[in-house]
């Protein structure tokens, strides 16, 4: 059923704008703001690099991990919501986005266990250039974390009201940009702070 | 292979890659081929959310190269910082009080 509703809906063609340019603006301002921040990052590092390389090993690796693999996990929920959207299958885009929603709502727990953690291993924010580094950038992406989780909902609702169909779920494509883009900008955050030697 | 099938794999990918270099880190001897291969395994998770996720492979060549810009950059300033971390120093050593 999965593959004959995929040659009914097949993947879009190329040149297209994804989603539509109004979160594609956005995407692009979110995009430059964090490109600072790594801008920030990487001078900071420059100027203390033994303080950079102990680094990681003050921090969760185990929470590191775990914010990726939720993030990642939601991010395939959300592609396969998309997909299933594409089918007609609203009631599969549906759970879906409930599992995609799971799986994000998992980042801010991890985060509010780790900083617990963090905050009785004495990593506050005058634990060093490192810590406070950290704490700017891992932040920021929260809250990030936190408009695509809003959105998320938002795309919920619409979908159970039935608001989105195969030929037009632009709001539903959009959002999984902007979520995918969150994910990648963790994808480059994870390994600097959580890895780099 | 089927799209979702697709997703699949690509998700399967990324897991194991995050597992995998998860254990690079805490490896502290050879400091630059450890940053060369996190920034090679960051690099290779950032182009399959890129193609299989984000499906930038059908978006409009400004989108795709502006974010491949960014994605393909991202890893090669690891890299680039780990060699020339001391230029980068005296470089912006203005910038810094």
């Amino acid at each position: 059923m999965t593959t004959a509703a995929n040659l009914l809906h097949p993947a879009p063609s190329a040149g297209r704008i994804p989603g539509n340019k109004a979160m594609w603006v956005g995407i692009f301002c979110e995009v430059t703001e964090f490109a600072l921040m790594f801008a920030v990052y990487f001078v900071a590092r420059a100027h203390h690099p033994e303080v950079f390389a102990a680094g990681p090993a003050r921090l969760s690796l185990l929470a590191g991990t775990g914010y990726t693999l939720m993030l990642l996990t939601s991010g395939w929920c959300v592609a396969h919501a998309v997909h299933a959207m594409r089918a007609s299958r609203q009631q599969a885009c549906l759970r879906w986005l409930t599992g995609a929603l799971l799986f994000g709502l998992g980042y801010p727990v991890i985060k509010l266990i780790e900083v617990r953690w963090n905050l009785a291993h004495g990593l506050d924010g005058s634990a060093g250039i490192f810590v406070v580094t950290y704490y700017y950038l891992t932040f920021n992406h929260l809250i990030h974390v936190f408009w695509g989780l809003l959105g998320l909902g938002w795309v919920m609702l619409r979908t159970g009201t039935g608001s989105y169909s195969a030929d037009d779920h632009v709001g539903l494509e959009a959002f999984a940009c902007y979520w995918h883009t969150t994910d990648i900008i963790w994808l480059m955050i994870f390994p600097l702070f959580y890895l780099l030697p | 292979m089927s799209e979702t099938r697709k997703l699949d794999l690509t998700w399967l990918a990324l897991v194991l890659l995050s597992v995998v270099g998860a254990g690079l880190g805490g490896t502290a001897d050879d400091r630059f081929g450890v940053s060369v291969l996190v920034a090679l395994v960051m690099a290779v998770k950032l182009r399959l959310v890129c193609d299989n996720f984000l499906e930038l492979r059908t978006a409009t060549p400004r989108i795709r190269r502006l974010m491949y810009a960014f994605t393909h950059g991202m890893p090669l300033l690891v890299i680039l910082s780990s060699a020339f971390g001391g230029t980068l120093a005296r470089l912006t050593g203005a910038l810094v009080l």
